[in-house]
């Protein structure tokens, strides 16, 4: 007997075979239905672990999934893929998976702390989002995202100029990367008032800080250090 | 300073107002001096790490900020103020993980010694420049020095996201003297008390896209045109900001927005320290009005 059409989209993904013989007896009709096979495998427990186990991620554990940080989330409204609860969903699971087809969205979140805001649960939402997103940088899940490869620049920047940026420094190093591009009309805007005011020195020429060189040493040590939540 | 919870405040810059935020700097001094304010500015600072660095390296995104705050106490400030929210966050985000976690304190402050500088001791308040001026003259103490009242000035104040959220790390809603955690107010008040009018704005805290402003630039270009769509829909003719990262974004993507989204949408965008200094009776010129590269002067030159 064939599914009746109401039905068909509760069981999707049923194998129905010509001729199955169960123990000896042959079955036709609705016996000889069967649903795919639906258990998802492959978790893999030690995501929840490690991600729990850096600074930024350790309240990934504290999250009860009640969706308050996506429902107001200012990226969810541009990326219906974007959602920092089923992220953190999937990242418990371990669902690798589905983390690596995620890969357009798993970047995008721009920081505006609403999610971290408002949890009822203190999770920091988006220190979890970002430690979710750099398990899935670490382990490949994800290919390097235009957000990365500027959050890179901007930490060269740092180092390279002295302990501090500048908007030049940084749209230079940004343009070059081919993120960014000014038109003529753009330039022309800028150059006006930053060329009147004086402004322009200062662009050229940030102020160094003076002990600058042990300080970078220093850092360049510790950035190395690798840090756990104790 | 009459009223004062804040005890000594340093002054922590940050790269923003050493650079195209300069206008920002330079109209706050001037406030600062008309209105008896009392700061030590930080001036061997360095970067914060914004909301970058610690995405990139932990410790990096910790020390950096902790630097900063160490160099407070060793002025022995009891406060850190910033005028960039971003800053904020950041040196409010190094203090909460430091008081949270006592081996990553024990770490960064073993680093800070190796450069230098003494172990940060957790025992600063961070205040934005917005809460400075309100908790210390307020509003009614500015009231009372204006020389060129506003009035009739409908403004929109922007707030950007990071001057109260998240509040684990700046602790709105759990003082009395932090800002309300979703509406802030403290703005609005100044700005009422300069004589200018303060139009309904429910873009206050709404992201301008900031730290993808370059990456994921279309994102930024839309969040922005809400911004200021928001902003005219209400009548105001001048955004008033109190973020230096949105202010640069705001004000560099103009002509893309207006081009994009409309031309309406164009509008002055102005620090609210630079409206402040104008409406105490500065010129134009020495609040730097003329360095905006909105050309806010087209608004404002009614109360020459």
């Amino acid at each position: 007997m064939p599914i009746p059409e109401s039905e068909k989209p509760i069981i999707k993904g049923v194998i129905q075979k010509e001729k199955v013989i169960v123990d000896g007896v042959e079955v036709d009709g609705t016996w000889n239905a069967f649903l795919i096979e639906r258990t998802q495998t492959g978790y893999d427990p030690s995501v929840w672990d490690e991600i729990a186990n850096t600074l930024e991620g350790v309240t990934i554990s504290a999250c009860w999934q009640c969706g308050t940080c996506t429902s107001g989330c200012t990226m969810r409204e541009y990326d219906d893929n974007f959602s920092p609860r089923r992220f953190i969903d999937l990242a418990r699971k371990g669902d690798k998976q589905a983390l690596a087809e995620l890969q357009d969205s798993l970047w995008r979140c721009v920081s505006c702390q609403k999610c971290t805001h408002r949890c009822p649960k203190g999770v920091l939402v988006e220190e979890v989002v970002h430690a979710i997103h750099n398990y899935a940088l670490k382990h490949g899940l994800v290919k390097k995202d235009p957000g990365t490869i500027f959050d890179e620049l901007f930490l060269e920047t740092v180092m390279k100029n002295g302990g501090r940026i500048t908007e030049l420094s940084l749209a230079s190093a940004a343009a070059k990367a081919g993120m960014v591009t000014f038109s003529l009309r753009d330039l022309l805007t800028m150059a006006g008032p930053i060329l009147k005011s004086g402004i322009y020195k200062d662009l050229l020429k940030p102020a160094k800080i003076k002990n600058w060189d042990k300080i970078k040493q220093v850092l360049e040590e510790a950035m190395k250090e690798e840090v756990v939540p104790e | 300073m009459s009223n004062n919870p804040y005890g000594k405040v340093a002054f922590y810059p940050g790269c923003a107002l050493d650079g195209l935020g300069k206008s920002y700097e330079v109209s706050f001094s001037l406030i600062a001096k008309d209105l008896g304010l009392e700061y030590e500015r930080l001036n061997d600072y360095n970067c914060c790490g914004a909301l970058e660095v610690k995405n990139v390296n932990t410790m990096a995104g910790l020390l950096l900020p902790a630097r900063n705050l160490s160099l407070a106490r060793q002025v022995n400030a009891n406060t850190i103020m910033s005028a960039c929210p971003g800053c904020h966050y950041s040196l409010s985000r190094a203090q909460y993980y430091m008081v949270k976690y006592p081996k990553v304190r024990e770490k960064v402050n073993a680093y800070l010694e190796k450069m230098g500088e003494k172990p940060y001791d957790l025992s600063l308040l961070t205040i934005h420049a917005v809460e400075f001026i309100y908790n210390t003259v307020g509003p009614e103490g500015l009231k009372a020095k204006v020389k060129r009242p506003l009035k009739g000035l409908k403004v929109a104040p922007y707030y950007g996201c990071l001057y109260n959220r998240p509040k684990p790390y700046t602790l709105t809603g759990y003082l009395r003297i932090k800002d309300d955690p979703e509406r802030p107010h403290f703005m609005d008040e100044l700005l009422e008390a300069i004589g200018a009018e303060v139009v309904p704005f429910e873009a206050k805290t709404m992201c301008c896209g900031g730290p993808h402003v370059y990456s994921d630039n279309e994102v930024s270009l839309h969040l922005e045109a809400r911004i200021l769509r928001e902003a005219r829909k209400n009548g105001a003719e001048l955004l008033i900001t109190d973020c230096p990262l949105g202010h640069v974004a705001i004000e560099t993507n103009m002509n893309k927005i207006a081009e994009k989204y409309g031309e309406d949408l164009r509008m002055g965008v102005v620090y609210f320290t630079q409206l402040i200094a104008f409406a105490l009776g500065h010129s134009p010129e020495e609040v730097m009005l003329t360095a905006n590269l909105t050309n806010p002067m087209s608004v404002l030159k009614r109360y020459l």
